[in-house]
């Protein structure tokens, strides 16, 4: 193999990776927020048996490597239920599982934040526990979690960077196809944590922002 | 007619309340005074269906609160004001009193706003629709929890405590707002330990103890010599709550 120098076709290809990345995390963050955000509610409802099955998952999927759950979905699947997923399918699984996993945990104690003393006022009004749920629990419980939220997802744009290793073609696996075409690694390595920084902020300032609007009508703390 | 039928509640082991017996008629005011412990807050609670009975039964104008069915049509015609107020704190005054108006009664959000805004400019509260409840003095709070109940038109209101954790001028601003209500006619079942505002509103007065309900008397009766206060329980605790 030939080593060349960078072209201004690789910008090109930063730009596709860069892509891939995106579009997975922001792919798997919407199914994990609604998937795990579902649980919580299968949760508040005390649905039977259920509510069990969903703790025990969400508690694999916290305890375990995303990357050993990666590669039990990418090469388990095929072999177990003849289904191949290749290596996109396997990515979307896993990260939205796992985002899910913390999504989960984040709703619970969101939830379970919210005083009795209120909801027992709801319910005493006459309000269901749906009413309640949405009026009275839903719009303090996403002030509450906006914040560990945010800091959920900083965290699941960096593991995406995982699914490299299975042949994804995203951010890293670009970096580390141009670093062995070019073996300048400083250089590249820079660029492709940059524009992982980058995108990382974006998420954290964005968060910042929908929590200072939360917040914003919730100047009632310390009731 | 609000109907309590030999009423068992019971926590693990504890009898709270053991065969209560209490009926409320429409225009009545009814005190219920007892010591700490002795079961009033839980006897609410199983009014307005916040607690499984253990035995007997509680009819709200005939809708029998232990019936799933049953129950959301009982809790129509009971409002209930809460010691602690129980607002939503993320809800301004004013939507604290819709929410309910709207989402169960099913009324016009221009047709609840415009009675909420009433009802707070009768408690002295009409400038302060738009503030949430930590921008309120304790006793706004409860004047706004007074109005969260009453805004559901409720045939029967509970009210348990509802000054007691109000400083001696907060308590006043409420007692009075009660006390108008009480005169208008207004139902209420009225859990207190303000004795002499117990004596001045209601038709009524029942000693609970232990979870029996020991004296159930008109309030003339229950403060006679030979009425509640034959009663050494009842004598008993009279005169240590006057004394603190
Ligand atoms: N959820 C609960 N679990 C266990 N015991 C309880 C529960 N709620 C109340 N109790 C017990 O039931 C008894 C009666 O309580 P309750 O709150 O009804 O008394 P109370 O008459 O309202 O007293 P106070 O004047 O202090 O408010 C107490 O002994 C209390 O400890
Ligand atoms: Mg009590």
């Amino acid at each position: 193999m030939r080593y060349t120098e960078f072209t201004p076709y690789d910008l090109v290809l930063l730009a596709q990776g860069l892509g891939v990345t995106v579009a997975l995390f922001l792919g798997t963050s919407l199914i994990g927020l609604a998937v795990g955000t579902l649980w919580g509610i299968v949760r508040y409802y005390r649905v039977p048996g259920l509510t069990q099955i969903i703790t025990f998952v969400a508690e694999l999927l916290k305890n375990s490597p995303v990357l050993v759950q990666l590669f039990l979905v990418f090469f388990g699947f095929p072999a177990f239920f003849h289904l191949d997923l290749g290596p996109v399918g396997a990515a979307v699984i896993t990260l939205s599982a796992n985002t899910a996993a913390f999504v989960y945990v984040i709703a619970v104690s969101a939830i379970e934040s919210i005083g009795r003393d209120q909801i027992e006022a709801a319910r005493v009004f006459g309000l269901s526990r749906w009413q309640v749920l949405r009026h009275v629990i839903a719009p303090q419980a996403a002030a509450f979690s906006i914040g560990p939220l945010t800091a959920l997802l900083v965290n699941q744009l960096q593991v995406t960077s995982l699914i490299s290793v299975i042949g994804v073609m995203d951010l890293s696996k670009i970096g580390a196809t141009l670093n062995l075409r070019t073996l300048k690694p400083f250089v590249v390595w820079s660029v492709v944590g940059l524009l992982y920084y980058l995108a990382a902020k974006l998420v954290a300032t964005l968060g910042a922002r929908i929590e200072r609007r939360l917040r914003a009508h919730t100047a009632f703390r310390g009731l | 007619m609000l109907n309590v039928e030999q009423v068992r509640k019971t926590f693990g082991t504890v009898t709270v309340l053991d065969g209560v017996n209490l009926a409320v008629k429409p225009g009545e005011v009814v005190s219920i005074l007892g010591s700490s412990g002795s079961g009033k807050s839980t006897l609410i609670r199983c009014i307005n269906g916040l607690e499984r009975l253990d035995g007997g039964r509680i009819t709200v104008d005939d809708f029998d609160v232990s019936k799933p069915r049953e129950l959301a049509e009982a809790r129509k015609r009971s409002g209930t004001v809460f010691q602690l107020f129980n607002l939503y704190p993320h809800m301004t005054a004013l939507q604290n009193i819709t929410l309910a108006p709207i989402e169960v009664l099913k009324r016009s959000r221009a047709e609840a706003e415009d009675e909420g805004r009433a009802l707070l400019a009768s408690v002295g509260l009409g400038d302060r629709a738009e503030a949430y409840p930590a921008q309120l003095s304790g006793g706004q709070r409860q004047r706004v929890g007074i109005c969260r109940a009453l805004a559901m038109r409720p045939r029967y209101l509970l009210l348990d405590e509802v000054t007691s954790a109000l400083d001696p001028e907060m308590t006043s601003e409420v007692l009075d707002i009660l006390a108008k209500l009480a005169s208008g006619g207004t139902t209420m079942l009225f859990v207190t330990h303000e004795i002499e505002f117990a004596r001045q509103i209601s038709d009524r007065v029942v000693f609970l103890e232990k979870g029996v309900l020991l004296v159930d008397l008109p309030t003339r009766d229950f403060f006679a010599a030979g009425g509640g206060l034959a009663q050494p329980r009842v004598a008993q605790f009279l005169s240590k709550m006057r004394k603190d």
